[in-house]
């Protein structure tokens, strides 16, 4: 298992890349921010909603500016994936033994999943059809607050998790 | 240069850079990104939302959030300072980081014109109300200005000649996407390349 993680997860020719051009770093960085405010901003602003903020908002139209929060995750995902598969490149200290002892980046992960399972379970016990039908002014159901919150604390805790994996260990 | 020492010298700053607890620097850092994904990220979904994205959002009913914005600015202001004060002769004297306030004051500015020109008293518009050609043009220049910002604050951790590279990539691959998701929203269209079609009962015509 340990090998096969340890094959799959550093990427020789992100490596290279990388050390060719000085720029690919740093752009990814950019990348995960800007991704990161696209997510927060349109994801957090549909939870804050189902919260009560901004009540005078249907819920259903809000729900139109979500793809820019896929394409905000995308963009961090893609990036993430770089400083990963790429880390070597960066710090000479292969992913793997990073990912095993690193408790903020295996936080950050199970934030992530965790996110993801909210989001399957609003889709899934139908509050996501639900809150559709929320007019201006309406209250959202309790179960809906519910997911909010947890996505709003889940989406926040990985951005804060996120900022401390260079203080955590990154190599055993 | 002297005074700029003494800012790095002083009690806070020097307990902020040199403590090894996360809630030093660390904590400081994460703040500065909260208050990044409250301001940049909020009000470049009013932009979005500006430029014709999620029609039926009602935009007077956004001016809401504005509070929230606000204290994502002010804590990053409040976090900025500290990240300023541990390294003050390096920040203080790097174009890029003149860039990025500038960059900064420039968001600020037009969202404050933005918000007087598309969101009006609640409950008065129109959801699905398009925005004025100058609302669009500000929307626009908002994501711009806030775009800037990231990256020259992103590259203030490199080297002048890497932040310039850097930056450069941003733009191509800012224009990219742009340009891959004209594409692919016509071909999704149909051609019709109306986004309210998608909104209203008439059928959209060829």
């Amino acid at each position: 298992m340990e090998a096969f993680l340890r094959y799959i997860l550093r990427w020789p020719i992100l490596e290279q890349f990388i050390q060719a051009y000085a720029w690919v770093w740093p752009l990814a960085e950019v990348m995960h921010f800007v991704g990161l405010a696209l997510l927060i901003g349109t994801v957090g602003l549909f939870d804050l909603r189902l919260l009560g903020m901004g009540k005078g908002l249907a819920v259903a139209p809000v729900r139109r500016l979500l793809p820019w929060g896929v394409f905000g995750f995308v963009l961090c995902v893609a990036s993430g994936s770089l400083f990963v598969g790429g880390l070597w490149a960066n710090i000479a200290v292969h992913p793997y033994d990073v990912l095993i002892v690193n408790r903020f980046l295996q936080t950050k992960l199970i934030f992530i999943g965790l996110a993801g399972l909210n989001l399957l379970v609003f889709n899934l016990t139908g509050v996501s059809r639900a809150v559709d039908q929320i007019g201006p002014g309406e209250d959202a159901p309790p179960m809906a607050k519910a997911i909010a919150a947890a996505s709003l604390f889940l989406w926040f805790g990985v951005i804060y998790v996120g900022r401390l994996i260079v203080w955590g260990n990154l190599s055993i | 240069m002297d005074f700029l020492a003494a800012i790095e010298e002083s009690g806070l700053a020097t307990w902020v850079r040199e403590s090894p607890s996360i809630f030093a620097y660390a904590t400081v850092l994460a703040i500065h990104t909260f208050g990044l994904a409250l301001i940049v990220g909020l009000s470049g979904a009013v932009g979005l939302r500006t430029l014709g994205f999620a029609p039926g959002v009602s935009l007077s009913a956004l001016g809401r959030f504005f509070p929230l914005m606000w204290v994502g600015f002010w804590l990053n202001f409040a976090s900025g300072l500290v990240l300023v004060a541990i390294d003050a002769r390096v920040f203080l004297t790097m174009p890029t980081f003149y860039i990025k306030m500038l960059a900064i004051a420039l968001a600020l500015t037009t969202l404050r014109l933005l918000r007087k020109e598309v969101v009006g008293p609640e409950g008065t518009d129109d959801a699905t109300a398009t925005a004025s050609a100058k609302g669009k043009l500000l929307a626009g220049a908002l994501l711009l200005f806030w775009l800037t910002a990231v990256t020259s604050g992103r590259v203030t951790a490199y080297d002048a000649y890497i932040g310039r590279q850097t930056a450069g990539a941003v733009l191509v691959l800012g224009v990219l996407l742009l340009l891959g998701g004209q594409i692919g929203a016509r071909v999704l269209r149909g051609g019709t390349g109306n986004e309210r079609s998608t909104m209203s009962t008439i059928p959209s015509r060829r």
